[in-house]
This record gives structure tokens, sequence and C-alpha cells, in this order.
């Protein structure tokens, strides 16, 4: 069975009750912290275990949760020595 | 490339020409592998260009990022490595490049130009079996309750808000362009619309799980 997760009215759904407390985090305050978040997850740090804040609000925000994984992806390939070879240069 | 320290950067940054012409130099090269590495290896969209055309995107990405974290330096608190925190501007100016690109055609006007937010194609979850008559006329009823509330329980921004992002993957970042205001203060109106959604399908017996269930296991 198929779960439908580009289906617009799953969309809708999982927008309205994937919501977090009136309390947590928004997208400033995620922003201007997103190098530390990410450098501590590509260091092996678990973002629930230490940021359930970041990650509540990350679910709730897909430009800030795009921004954090591609931060996060060039992290890894920086330490795992990827980037070296890259063609980008 | 050299290998600096935080201190050292601020300090070849904003030293004499001598020292912060290599120190530029090398974050910008640095930058571009970066952000050369996630077109070429993260963006499902971009498989279709050549090498060439990524290494020139990527040229012009960085150079941008650079000037936008000399722009920045003062803001740099040492809480992560410097070189972490210039490739989050690089990440930004990078997305935020592509975004607009990508919805530079988009409206608001058109997108509510039809009427009901709900489309058609939101009556089921697209692959799931076919329903039997039962569940179709309790999906019916449950979607006039989603129309409704958003109807009733959001205002016009909200609801165009919610809409694009949610049902069309609008990013924050444009809509909060053409709705004139800025993404956090978008994600505010859009989070408070989330709650009262969510306030008043549960106040009609509606949770997660019986929407989820109602739509995709019969």
């Amino acid at each position: 069975m198929t779960t439908g997760q580009d289906d617009p009215l799953r969309k809708l759904i999982d927008c309205i009750f994937v919501s977090h407390q009136d309390e947590a985090m928004d997208c400033e305050s995620c922003g201007c912290q997103l190098e530390c978040f990410a450098e501590k997850v590509s260091a092996g740090a678990n973002l629930h275990d230490l940021w359930p804040d970041v990650e509540a609000h990350l679910a709730c925000c897909p430009d800030c949760a795009e921004e954090f994984q591609a931060l996060l992806c060039i992290l890894r390939a920086e330490r795992s020595g990827q980037l070296d070879t890259s063609a980008g240069r | 490339m050299t290998d600096r320290t935080n201190e050292q950067w601020l300090v070849d940054l904003t030293g004499s020409p001598e020292a912060q012409s290599p120190a530029l130099e090398d974050l910008r090269e640095r930058l571009q592998r970066g952000i050369f590495y996630y077109l070429s290896r993260e963006r499902s969209d971009l498989t279709h260009l050549p090498a060439v055309e990524l290494t020139r995107m990527a040229e012009d990405l960085a150079q941008d990022a650079t000037l936008r974290v000399m722009d920045n330096l003062g803001s740099f608190r040492g809480d992560s490595r410097f070189t972490t925190w210039a490739t989050k501007i690089a990440v930004r100016v990078a997305i935020s490049d592509l975004r607009r690109a990508r919805y530079k055609d988009f409206s608001l006007e058109n997108m509510t130009a039809e009427g009901d937010l709900l489309p058609a194609s939101a009556a089921s979850i697209t692959g799931s079996p076919e329903p039997g008559p039962e569940a179709t006329t309790e999906r019916a009823d449950v979607m006039l309750k989603i129309q409704r509330a958003l109807d009733e329980d959001l205002t016009e921004r909200q609801r165009q808000a919610l809409v694009a992002m949610a049902l069309q993957g609008v990013p924050l970042e444009i809509l909060a362009e053409r709705m004139g205001t800025n993404r956090n203060a978008l994600y505010k109106l859009i989070h408070d619309a989330r709650r009262k959604l969510r306030a008043h399908l549960e106040s009609e017996g509606l949770s997660t799980h019986y929407m989820l269930n109602l739509f995709e296991d019969r």
C-alpha cells in the first residue's frame, strides 16, 4: 500500500497535524544557529536528543530543512574528504 | 590552501591587502567546492546540466557568497568553525538563487483564481486502492470539513500561504517576497493557521490517524 507522500491532501493533512508548541523555535532563531547544529550533527550528534525544538522546527519549515540538509551534506563531504576531490574549482 | 583558525581567518580577511587577498581566494575556492558538491550530488533537478555548466554556476554563486560573507563578518560569533558559518551563508545564496529561478513566474493571483483551494485530485490519496461507496461518502464528508475549516477559520492571507506552501510546495522565501512580508513573519502566520485548523478538525473528531486511515486503507 502506498503512503501517497506526494498527494495534495496528504501534504495538507501532514501540514496541519505536524505542528509544534507555540514557544518553539522560529526561522530566525533556527537560522542564526544553523551552522552550530549542522556542525555537531555532521560530527555524529543526534538532533532529536540534543535539540528537539530544532528538529520540530525543521519538520514544519521546508525552507530551513532544505538549508540544513544542504549544509549538512557539504560538511559530511568535507569530513570524509570528498570535497578535496570535487571538480568545482 | 592554508588551514586557518577562526581568529586567523578574521585577522587575514580584515588585514592588509597582502594578507587579505590570499585569504579571500582561499575562502572563495572553499565555498565554490562546497557549492559544486551540493549542486552536482544533491540536486536531482540539476542532473540534466553538464559539469561545465554546474562549475560555472558554482563559480558565480561562490563569488556572491564571498561578498556576502565579507559584508557580514561582524555577525560571526565564533560558535562554530568560521568556514562552517561561511558555508551556511553560501548555501543560502545558492538555494535562494535556485528558488528564484524555479519560481520566477509564480504569482499568488494565478494560484487562487480557480476558486476552491482543495483541488479535485485531493479526493483520494494518489495510488491508494479504489474506495468502496461507504468510504467514498466518508471521504467526501471529511473533504468538506477541511474545506470549511480553511474557509471559516483562516484569514485570506493565511489560506493563501498555507495552500501555496503545503499543496504547491512554494518555498516560504518566495511566498514572503510575493506577499510583501519576511520569511519569519510568514512562518508564524502559517504556524498560527495550522494550530487553528488542527483545533477545528480535532473538535470534529478528525485526528491525523483517522484521516490517513480513511484515505489510505479502504
